[in-house]
């Protein structure tokens, strides 16, 4: 790893990222949605509001960010440029990612701070936060390569962001507490952690670790299937 | 003196499909080298084993001292530059930020960004952005970024398609100043103009081998038929072929003053791909 590539091309992306309408909206999604949940009325909102906060912020900004960035960047061919430099792979996803992390943290602190809440300064759900942020983060570059095309990613993030982002939703189709979909869904990162802060237990921290396991070796897939013509 | 390339029985196939075939040369260090070739002849592929995009089905490659196995290496890719069909630039960045980026990634002092777009005519654009230029001023663009960080080898595929002939020159003088400053250029071309001009020696590529290899000068005399064009003053054209016979008569038109104008024949370098070939270098 080397600092100076790092900040190269977090300079670059950032430059990019500000001429980019689409990527510059997307943090002001939870931001609007904390902004409605707000208002509904008086008292501590549920666990689970929170975390479609939580959810839409890493969905929308982390995933969807890095998603278009790392798709523009394939398609265009301007990521052979970047393998080809001495930049290593480390280099170049951990500038990128710092561009999409510092969206996110604007949009999810400012989300947080008008709903008011205080639910997640402690150490786990700290951890979680971290971890998920990873997940969303790794989905992004995997899919964004995977993908090859910016219009592409428009049909992917809708998945993503229903099935990781806004997964607490699933209560509201009342499918029943037997049904499978309900109990797979127990499984997933935002359920873990809803489920964290209930029992307090580190066993759902480690599930989302699995998931970011996962989401690692998929984008790991991916990338080397874009290194080279091979 | 050392190479700077070394490649011997050289073999890449595609599941059952064979680019390059038993392909073997060599570059020699501050040599412009031109691998010339129709379109599908496996110049690219070539270009992309030497410099790590593609991995070779069988042969051995070294480049720089550097075996292919570690291509992928922060120092090996310090020493050389690219500009191939994969090379792209950042359309909503300036010329000047493009650059930058790639300065700052290879290590090298930001003021060698005028002195680049001054080497590729650009000078006077740094500021622009990108996605308004033209196709040409991109590609000149795109040359800047392979050789912003003056690399000890550099891979140029086709470097002055879509110029205009002007610029043609302009790039040309500035890659012989890059030569001499002991830049080794391997470079692929349709242009046998830029071939000849250019390059120390020359490959012929075809259906993936190596037809011929030399100096282009040399290439063209091997395959001149030798001949002599001959114009006299009263117009008369004739061709005179080369023996002893023959001299005598050149000598006695020389002698009469009858002769306006003697050529030897000498081919293009298109002309011996089409001789060892049968096909044209397009």
């Amino acid at each position: 790893m080397n600092t100076q590539r790092i900040g190269a091309i977090f300079e670059k992306d950032l430059k990019e990222f500000r001429k980019n309408m689409m990527l510059l909206m997307m943090p002001v999604i939870p931001i609007f949605l904390a902004f409605m949940y707000s208002r509904m009325g008086e008292g501590e909102l549920p666990i689970f509001l929170l975390y479609l906060i939580v959810g839409a912020t890493y969905s929308a900004v982390t995933t969807s960010g890095m998603m278009t960035m790392m798709a523009e960047e394939n398609e265009k061919k301007t990521l052979r440029g970047l393998i080809q430099s001495p930049a290593s792979l480390a280099d170049i996803l951990i500038g990128k990612s710092l561009v999409v992390g510092l969206f996110t943290l604007v949009s999810l602190i400012i989300s947080l701070a008008i709903l008011g809440n205080d639910t997640f300064l402690a150490v786990q759900p700290i951890i979680g936060l971290i971890l998920l942020f990873l997940f969303f983060l790794l989905l992004g570059i995997g899919i964004g390569l995977f993908t090859k095309s910016v219009a592409n990613t428009s049909a992917y993030i809708m998945p993503v962001m229903f099935l990781f982002g806004f997964t607490p939703m699933i209560e509201f189709l009342n499918l029943g507490e037997d049904s499978i979909a309900i109990k797979i869904a127990d499984y997933f990162p935002i359920m873990q952690m809803i489920d964290m802060h209930e029992t307090n237990s580190w066993t759902a921290i480690g599930i989302v670790a699995i998931w970011v396991i996962a989401a690692a070796i998929f984008t790991f897939i991916c990338l080397k299937k874009v290194s080279t013509d091979n | 003196m050392e190479n700077a390339i070394q490649v011997s029985g050289l073999r890449k196939a595609f599941d059952q499909q064979v680019a390059i075939e038993d392909v073997s040369f060599h570059v020699k260090k501050g040599e412009i080298f031109g691998l010339l070739g129709p379109s599908g002849s496996g110049k690219t592929t070539t270009i992309k084993i030497l410099t790590g995009e593609l991995e070779q089905t069988t042969g051995d490659v070294c480049v720089l001292d550097t075996d292919a196995s570690s291509f992928d290496s922060t120092q090996f890719k310090s020493k050389i530059g690219i500009l191939s069909d994969n090379s792209a630039l950042y359309e909503r960045l300036t010329v000047y930020d493009n650059l930058k980026l790639f300065c700052k990634l290879y290590g090298a002092p930001l003021e060698r960004i005028d002195v680049i777009l001054d080497d590729v005519n650009l000078k006077n654009d740094r500021n622009k952005v990108v996605s308004k230029l033209s196709k040409g001023m991109k590609q000149r663009i795109l040359l800047a970024k392979a050789l912003v960080h003056q690399p000890d080898l550099v891979f140029l595929d086709e470097p002055t398609s879509a110029l205009d002939p002007g610029n043609v020159i302009h790039i040309h003088r500035g890659l012989q100043k890059l030569n001499e400053a002991g830049t080794t250029i391997f470079l692929t071309t349709h242009d046998m103009e830029e071939a000849t001009k250019l390059c120390d020696r020359v490959a012929f590529l075809d259906n993936g081998t190596i037809q011929e290899l030399g100096n282009p000068d040399e290439l063209r005399f091997k395959y001149s038929s030798h001949d002599f064009h001959i114009e006299t003053t009263t117009n008369e054209k004739f061709v005179l072929g080369n023996d002893s016979k023959n001299a005598d008569q050149i000598r006695d038109l020389i002698a009469a003053g009858k002769v306006k104008s003697i050529q030897s024949d000498k081919p293009t370098l298109g002309d011996v791909f089409l001789k060892l070939t049968g096909k044209e270098l397009v």
